[in-house]
């Protein structure tokens, strides 16, 4: 039962200043696991995958995820998947640019996409009551798209010019020259945007194969969250989305080999940058694997850092305490990307051209503990800090519907909440040590550094601080 | 790229492509050419971006994802060859073999190393024809029984006597209680009919001389010491029998001593 509280203009007589439950929240933690609607899936004839969650916003978002991405490119029409998120909003076969764009507009409502390595989504975010147009756009703009020869030859430069901008973004820089080097010579190590050779020389015959290989039903999630009925979903889709293939030429059904890690690194030394920015990483966990969360609550150990953090020396990661106090670094995050089959696990630092060799070194210090003397408080204070870290990103429809689509994509179903906190609960410090041992205890990392990067260490190096003689 | 803009000085802006991502503005090859379109110079006109950077290496890279990471085959170990094989499956196996060869070459090393260190040390001490000195043949058919030859061994006299069956009976007949430096004349000779022994008196270092003295084999003149047919002390001011060096006989007729 929840306690009413209600707040009156009269302080003095104010029940929530007396009430007992003064100071906590109305909901406990328990209850706002338990409270989220279920999200319900279920599939079309044709293989295509529906799933929602009615939390009963006014607003909603819908979208469409598509299990396809850089990875499944070749080197020849790598960034093909890219080209094809900038054509598909120039209109479609019902619909020229101008005609679509005021559609979209006069519903008040925002039309988006990203492509990534492994997944493309094209999803929309409008009031609940227009539901039935957006999924209507969304099934024109991935089914009929006009692909229209002019328009592929002014995105061409529109193209160019973002991948002239991205050198900006150095941290996007470090990443995608990380997974160049670790997946070296396999489909992961293609950037998503693609070399600018492609982006000169792509043709619409590359474009129509890449959906005819890829746009396939079985391969496709429409996910939404918000104020939308799963009924009234469905029946959207069966009225949209029939008609999309879940056939394949020749039979010819792409699947996915694995993909090599190399331990290796790449330097793009360049001393004009003020920064330098660093990544480290080793071969991590697949999305499926069961040693995700492990890895989740041992890169919370490990936390993330700014220079614009006020804590100081009272941080609780202590990689962020020591870069606070010896102005290791402007900022650190540990990350873990993970794939179906593979994953990269890894610490990407931005710090200045004196503090490189330090910062790396208790970097990997950090590693060394996880793997051998991390304590029952650690993980205690990281199992909080996950928690509240994934339940607090899904505070909007479209992180929810976001969430939907990549869970469907990557596991088959949603995974609860409840399911996630259960998981989390379930990690001792001994399996973070053993799990961390597995995947980062004297393994050879793949290293990428951007900018004034004379200090780094050599790789025989950092290869060698992956390990401790005292164990 | 850094040091060739380096060098060229006026050149310089132009010719540092990746200028471009600090300050983020294009920075055109050629002045007077048109903001933001050194990506499509190099599409739609060959000549002014390229001729610009002629002697650059390699032209001027415009995205870090044309970077081609090169092939590393030629390098990489056979189970890694394939690039739709996993790599944690051989990691065990190639983590092994290589710390066994680092292993093993470590302890070769450490025995090399040991080895080089003694020879150059071990070079100090005393070389061959010092040790060649130290060691003396002798003939031994050249002394005739009874006889007793001194020889010049290590800056000290040695004198080596062949002694008769009755001065070997007699010796070995000798009472231990007797003698000052008790020792039985089985433990001062390897075979008893040569008796080898430094001819410095324990006293205070004169020669004794050879078939003299009350016990039938040395007296020293300098204070009276007797020695017998042994070498052993009987009478006299001396401490301790004659020394006996080490010796062999690698055949019957010759000794080599020390």
């Amino acid at each position: 039962a929840r306690d009413q509280t209600w707040v009156c203009s009269d302080a003095s007589s104010s029940p929530i200043l007396l009430s007992l439950r003064r100071g906590q929240a109305t909901v406990t933690y328990a209850q706002s696991l338990l409270g989220a609607p279920e999200t319900r899936l279920t599939a079309l004839d044709n293989g295509l995958r529906i799933a929602s969650e009615e939390t009963g916003h006014s607003t909603c978002t819908v979208g469409l995820w598509i299990g396809c991405g850089s990875r499944y490119e070749t080197e020849k029409n790598n960034g093909a998947g890219f080209f094809l998120e900038h054509m598909a909003f120039k209109g479609t076969k019902k619909h020229t640019q101008m005609a679509l764009e005021q559609q979209v507009e006069s519903m008040g409502a925002h039309l988006s996409a990203y492509t990534s390595r492994e997944h493309t989504a094209y999803y929309m975010k409008t009031l609940a009551k227009d539901l039935p147009k957006a999924v209507e756009l969304l099934s024109e703009v991935v089914q009929s798209n006009a692909l229209s020869e002019a328009d592929i030859e002014q995105q061409r430069s529109v193209v160019l010019r973002e991948l002239e901008e991205v050198e900006g973004s150095l941290q996007d820089v470090c990443l995608d020259l990380l997974h160049a080097t670790a997946f070296q010579g396999t489909p992961l190590g293609h950037s998503v945007l693609g070399p600018s050779q492609n982006a000169r020389t792509l043709s619409r015959q590359d474009l129509v194969d890449f959906i005819k290989s890829h746009y396939k039903a079985p391969r496709m999630v429409l996910a939404a969250a918000g104020g939308v009925t799963h009924e009234e979903l469905v029946g959207l889709a069966k009225q949209h989305f029939s008609g999309v293939s879940f056939e394949y030429e020749d039979d010819a059904v792409p699947v996915l080999s694995p993909c090599r890690f190399s331990g290796s690194e790449i330097r793009m030394r360049d001393d004009d940058m003020p920064l330098a920015h660093i990544a480290i990483a080793v071969e991590g966990a697949s999305a499926a694997s069961p040693d995700i969360v492990p890895l989740m609550v041992a890169n919370s150990i490990i936390g993330s850092y700014d220079i614009t953090f006020g804590g100081g020396k009272h941080l609780s990661s202590r990689l962020a305490r020591l870069a606070s106090e010896e102005s290791l670094c402007h900022s650190f995050q540990a990350f873990h990307s993970s794939y179906s089959d593979t994953g990269l696990l890894g610490i990407y630092f931005v710090t200045d051209k004196h503090h490189i060799d330090d910062m790396m070194h208790w970097s990997q210090n950090a590693w060394m503990n996880l793997c051998t003397t991390v304590t029952e408080s650690d993980v205690a204070r990281a199992k909080n800090a996950l928690k509240a870290s994934l339940v607090g990103q899904l505070d909007g429809t479209t992180p929810k519907c976001d969430d939907i689509g990549r869970h469907v994509l990557n596991y088959g179903r949603r995974i609860p909440l409840a399911e996630w906190d259960a998981r989390i609960d379930a990690v001792t410090p001994r399996m973070v040590r053993d799990v961390c041992s597995k995947y980062i205890y004297d393994k050879c990392p793949a290293v990428s550094a951007v900018g004034p990067v004379e200090q780094l260490p050599d790789y025989n190096r950092m290869r060698s601080a992956m390990y401790w003689l005292r164990f | 790229m850094l040091s060739l803009a380096a060098r060229s000085g006026a050149l310089s802006p132009y010719l540092q492509a990746t200028n471009v991502a600090v300050n983020g503005s294009v920075k055109a090859l050629l002045p007077g050419a048109v903001k933001g379109d050194s990506l499509l110079k190099s599409s739609s006109k060959k000549a002014p971006a390229i001729s610009a950077c002629v002697s650059a290496p390699g032209g001027i890279r415009m995205a870090h994802t044309d970077i081609k990471v090169p092939d590393f085959s030629d390098y990489r170990r056979p189970e890694l060859l394939d690039p739709k094989k996993s790599s944690q499956e051989s990691s065990e196996s190639r983590k092994t073999f290589s710390y066994l060869v680092t292993g093993a070459t470590a302890v070769v090393g450490v025995y090399t190393a040991k080895t080089v260190a003694t020879q150059f040390i071990s070079s100090m001490s005393a070389s061959a024809d010092v040790l060649a000195m130290s060691k003396i043949e002798v003939k031994l058919g050249e002394i005739p029984e009874g006889k007793n030859m001194t020889f010049k061994w290590r800056g000290k006299p040695l004198f080596i006597r062949h002694r008769t069956e009755k001065e070997i009976a007699t010796e070995e007949a000798v009472d231990m209680a007797m003698l000052r430096d008790p020792q039985h004349d089985k433990d001062r000779v390897a075979n008893p009919k040569w008796i080898i022994v430094i001819g410095v008196c324990t006293h205070l270092g004169c020669v004794p001389i050879a078939n003299a003295g009350d016990y039938g084999g040395y007296y020293c003149p300098c204070h009276g010491s007797h020695y017998d047919a042994s070498g052993r002390i009987r009478k006299g001011p001396a401490p301790l029998n004659l020394e006996v060096p080490y010796y062999e006989f690698p055949d019957d007729d010759t000794v080599v001593v020390g």
